[in-house]
């Protein structure tokens, strides 16, 4: 028994001498060497707070790296810096193709999503990203997004019928399931909302474009028996009336819906009551 | 939901006395609530909620002031076509509604910025200014209008001069 197994390893022993690569690598190609881009190097200035240094200012950190190793979008980018350059860089990210809203920043003064959001290839601009404008900062790009999602909640963002079908699907005609289009895409990102200077004086009181366009994704459904209830809710000086038609929203919005002109179509309704 | 979270931390507190004296200030459970400050009314799952519903200030408000808007363009066309001493009824009309007009953008300037839950003091004391002083323009244009020139042949004379 003990002599099969001394047999056996001094067999192993023997096999790397058998030349196992001799026919397919020339010394050549083992001796060539990649043609060589020149280094693309980007400076990106980020914002950086650390809530467990609250003495500590916030600061805009400079990181520069090679764009020829690195994907095309701004979330790459941030991506490799975690990655690579500084662990402690904290943003939220999520499925990376702007369908779930996560990477919502203001990437040089825009609010948007960094995974939509293409890097400039100029090497001589930086690029400043910034954490949602005027939201409490949980952590560098993380915004406190709660009160936000307290808003959605409080118009009721279901659907609501006192005469749903006795058995089977609830249909609706293709025209009032058009009326849904622009609306029901949105993927509250908030980008909309923190961009509007009427949210940042009054968003404890003023619902924002993104929660005002969702309270009309429900009063625009036709399925939907609880629109003057909805509409009530809104009768007042602060929850909807803040709007200025400012059009920011509509300007920023990385999915291309247009939150004003849902909010003009609320004023209208209530004008109409 | 306030007083428990505030309960449960005098109790770790009392237990183990070890507990940093910042870990208990910082929490935010027992502070007071600001508007448009980081501490939040409820939990985070309960929904915000609505300011008792009024249309005066609500949709009628903006129906009005829609309204006053779209009539100004007219009106301000018809006081350049015609002699504020020859039609007087145009001429007070106009008058009121540009002292209404700017009453309400400033009002809205007011409820923008410097609204009563935010600044309980100030906030009253300019909104009551502003409505003295509109009252007082109104009480202006109607002496002026009636015992003097009037406001259209002011400005065709200021814009002739």
């Amino acid at each position: 028994m003990l002599s099969i197994v001394t047999r056996s390893s001094a067999r192993r022993l023997q096999s790397p001498i058998i030349p196992l690569r001799s026919f397919s690598s020339s010394v050549a190609a083992l001796q060539a060497v990649p043609t060589e881009t020149r280094p693309l190097n980007k400076e990106f200035k980020i914002y950086r707070w650390n809530p467990d240094e609250p003495q500590k200012k916030p600061e805009l950190q400079s990181y520069t790296i090679n764009l020829n190793e690195c994907g095309p979008m701004i979330l790459d980018a941030l991506i490799k810096i975690k990655n690579e350059v500084d662990p402690t860089l904290t943003f939220r990210r999520s499925c990376r193709e702007g369908i779930c809203g996560s990477c919502a920043m203001n990437i040089n003064g825009q609010n948007t999503l960094a995974c939509l959001s293409r890097i400039d290839r100029n090497e001589n601009k930086d690029t400043k990203i910034y954490p949602l404008p005027h939201m409490y900062v949980v952590k560098d790009l993380v915004p406190d997004l709660t009160l936000f999602y307290k808003q959605y909640k409080s118009i009721e963002p279901y659907l609501q019928t006192d005469n749903p079908p006795a058995q089977g699907e609830f249909l609706q005609s293709p025209e009032d399931r058009k009326k849904l289009d622009g609306l029901y895409e949105c993927i509250l990102c908030a980008c909309c909302s923190t961009s509007c200077p009427s949210y940042w004086w009054n968003q404890d009181e003023y619902l924002g474009p993104a929660t005002l366009m969702q309270a009309y994704r429900w009063i625009a459904d036709s399925r939907d028996t609880y629109k003057a209830h909805r509409k009530e809710k809104l009768q007042n000086e602060m929850s909807l009336y803040r709007c200025h038609t400012i059009f920011n929203c509509a300007r920023t919005c990385p999915k291309g819906l247009n939150p004003a002109a849902a909010i003009a179509q609320i004023k209208l309704h209530l004008a109409a009551d | 939901m306030t007083s428990r979270v505030f309960l449960c931390h005098s109790l770790a507190a009392a237990k183990r006395p070890l507990v940093p004296f910042q870990l208990v200030s910082r929490s935010t459970s027992n502070s007071a609530y600001v508007p448009g400050g980081p501490i939040y009314k409820g939990t985070v799952n309960d929904a915000t909620t609505f300011p008792p519903a009024k249309k005066s200030v609500g949709s009628h408000h903006w129906t009005f002031e829609r309204l006053l808007s779209a009539g100004l363009v007219p009106l301000t066309a018809a006081a350049f076509v015609t002699s504020g001493s020859a039609t007087p009824l145009l001429d007070g009309l106009l008058g009121i509604s540009l002292i209404v007009h700017s009453h309400i953008g400033f009002d809205t300037i007011l409820v923008d910025y410097v609204h009563k839950r935010k600044f309980p003091t100030i906030g009253p004391v300019l909104t009551w200014t502003l409505r003295v002083t509109s009252l007082a323009v109104g009480v202006g244009v109607y002496q002026f209008n009636t015992n003097d020139i009037g406001l259209t042949e002011l400005i065709r004379r200021v814009w002739t001069a």
